[in-house]
């Protein structure tokens, strides 16, 4: 894989986030690549939502440093951080269920022409690029980009916002537990989206506690315990079986610890 | 199956359906057409005293509910929007009065100062994090008890009465029975709806309002400042509205827009707007006020007793936005059981 020489899209250097004498995270490093799924693993409480405020610009690190493109930034704000090319998902924010899919797909960077001041929307051009970036994404079902968030299924909505990044030329995109509750079908539409995105060179952190569903996307498991990386899993060097081991391994271990 | 007729009349009757503002024009037609034919010889439509007062009783209503439209959509509430309505006259009147501001100056005066009382509001809201429920609730005590302060319990007279000025606030539409705050509300209302369906500052305010901003916010929306712009324009619209109804009637008191924080949001949801943001137009709150208006004046003229038009504002307010939720069920594909199936 060229993915080793190449520029990290994200970098963590030594990162850590405090809270009074409590840390969230301690010492963390990690690096995803252009083209490249990384799994990010690990129960309530690991450090794995702390990691993701600090990668969209929530909160800032108490210590060590992030770096976009091998330089090093400091995300005053959600907006700065998406102005960097991060676009993260959350699993209850991503979507505004009463506007329309065009509406979501442009929130906060919209098409518009200036009238004396007035920044008038583009409707027709961004409905247009909506409807085919969610053909890109396999949203087929799909009948028109004016009909409302709230008809799309879970799964469906997921996939309406990576499909948000890729053309937004993101370069990173954080999903933060993008399957919880979702069916098989469903879960397979959102996977197909993750690797459109992939196909199309962006860097992708798949957070997750269950490592059954990271384990099918990712390149590259991190597993966190008690606000450390406690292992890093390359795919390729282990089976699927043999992953699966490491994984309840390391998961018996954080339980043994935890308790 | 989806050429067959049936499912294409579904799709029509789902697209009129999902039209907000259908459901209140059905009942302005209902209202409109009951009272003209149970008035007798009085008539309403056909009656343009009645439907000078009808006007002007929307207008006062309509005009506070656009700003507390976009306020909510937004995903906030305004309380205060009475006591800011009578405050504008009020400061503006005072001015007048004992300084001898022109009427201009006083306009401006009043028009900034219901503004600052939006801000105000805003802020705390925003930066500090007091529910807005709250912080407009002691608004609208605190502004109240400035309009007295200001009034000293007398009404305040326009003392300018025929300057263009007035004319242009308060004098009837030439040619007809209509004065010009109706024309001021659906000129702004119009603006108004077009601002938020057409522009970026509209998206914004509408996803301001899902999860307390959570979606815009991480999408890289200004909600606070976007919020904010909201409080202001819902503190101004209802000093403009409290203005032009000085300008007509030419004469303010503290007592000036008693309840009409209250009857703004009935004219909200009635016209469809969502009292948990992210949904709403200003057309249907404007139809909501036509409604009340009407109500008003039409219950009096086929000679239903005045005490019960509060009873049946407190229906209206209720089935309306039990409807709205029915048909919100519908639109989401129809699969809970609803009313209509």
């Amino acid at each position: 894989m060229s993915t080793e020489t190449a520029t990290p899209v994200v970098e963590l250097a030594n990162v850590t986030r405090r809270y009074g004498k409590n840390y969230a995270v301690r010492d963390a490093s990690l690096a995803i690549h252009p083209g490249e799924v990384v799994g990010l693993v690990g129960d309530n409480g690991a450090g794995k939502s702390t990691i993701v405020k600090m990668i969209s610009g929530y909160i800032e690190p108490t210590a060590g440093t992030i770096k976009v493109q091998g330089k090093p930034v400091r995300f005053g704000s959600p907006r700065q951080a998406r102005a960097a090319g991060i676009e993260t998902v959350y699993q209850d924010l991503a979507i505004v269920d009463e506007m329309a899919l065009w509406r979501n797909f442009f929130l906060g960077q919209e098409l518009h022409r200036n009238l004396l001041g007035i920044r008038y929307l583009r409707v027709k051009e961004m409905a247009r690029i909506c409807d085919e970036h969610l053909a890109e994404v396999g949203l087929t079902s799909v009948e028109s980009s004016h009909q409302t968030a709230a008809t799309l299924s879970g799964g469906e909505r997921q996939s309406l916002a990576i499909s948000r990044a890729i053309h937004f030329d993101s370069q990173l995109l954080v999903l933060d537990e993008p399957v919880a509750a979702l069916s098989v079908r469903e879960t397979r539409r959102v996977l197909e989206a993750i690797e459109a995105a992939k196909q199309n060179d962006l860097g992708v952190l798949y957070i997750d506690h269950n490592m059954d569903h990271v384990l099918p996307a990712a390149d590259r498991i991190v597993i966190m315990h008690r606000g450390t990386i406690s292992r890093v899993v390359q795919k390729g060097d282990l089976t699927v079986d043999e992953l699966s081991d490491a994984v309840a391994e390391s998961g018996t271990a954080a339980a043994d610890n935890g308790g | 199956m989806s050429d067959a007729p049936a499912g294409r009349a579904l799709r029509v009757g789902r697209r009129l359906l999902r039209q907000q503002e259908l459901a209140p024009a059905i009942a302005i037609v209902i209202l409109f057409l009951v009272f003209e034919f149970r008035s007798g010889e009085v008539g309403f439509f056909s009656n343009p005293d009645l439907m000078s007062s009808v006007a002007a009783l929307t207008s006062s209503v309509g005009m506070v509910s656009l700003g507390v439209t976009a306020l909510m959509i937004s995903g906030e509430f305004d309380l205060s929007v009475s006591a800011t309505f009578a405050l504008g006259p009020a400061i503006m009147g005072w001015l007048m009065r004992e300084w001898g501001w022109h009427i201009l100056a006083g306009l401006f005066a009043g028009l900034a100062i219901v503004a600052l009382i939006g801000l105000i509001n805003g802020l705390i809201t925003t930066y500090i994090g007091v529910p807005s429920f709250i912080v407009t609730l002691g608004m609208l005590f605190a502004v109240t008890s400035w309009n007295r302060i200001i009034l000293g319990g007398f009404p305040v007279d326009l003392i300018e009465e025929e300057g263009t000025v007035k004319k242009i606030l308060g004098a009837d539409i030439p040619g007809s029975p209509i004065a010009a705050p109706f024309a001021w509300m659906v000129g702004i209302g119009i603006i108004l709806a077009f601002v938020l369906w057409r522009t970026q500052y509209g998206n914004w305010t509408y996803a301001a309002g899902k999860y307390g901003g959570g979606v815009a916010r991480a999408m890289g929306v200004p909600v606070l400042r976007v919020k904010l712009t909201n409080f202001v324009l819902a503190g101004l619209l209802a000093g403009l509205a409290g203005i032009l109804q000085f300008a007509d009637f030419g004469s303010s008191s503290v007592a000036s827009g008693i309840d009409i924080n209250l009857l703004a949001i009935v004219a909200v949801v009635v016209g469809g707007t969502s009292l948990f943001g992210a949904k709403g137009t200003v057309i249907g709150s404007m139809l909501g006020a036509i409604i009340l208006g009407s109500l008003k004046v039409g219950l009096i003229v086929i000679k239903v007793p005045s005490e019960y038009y509060l009873g049946l504002v407190g229906v209206l307010l209720v089935v309306s936005a039990g409807l709205n939720a029915r048909v919100e069920a519908l639109r989401r594909g129809g699969t809970t059981s609803t009313l209509f199936g």
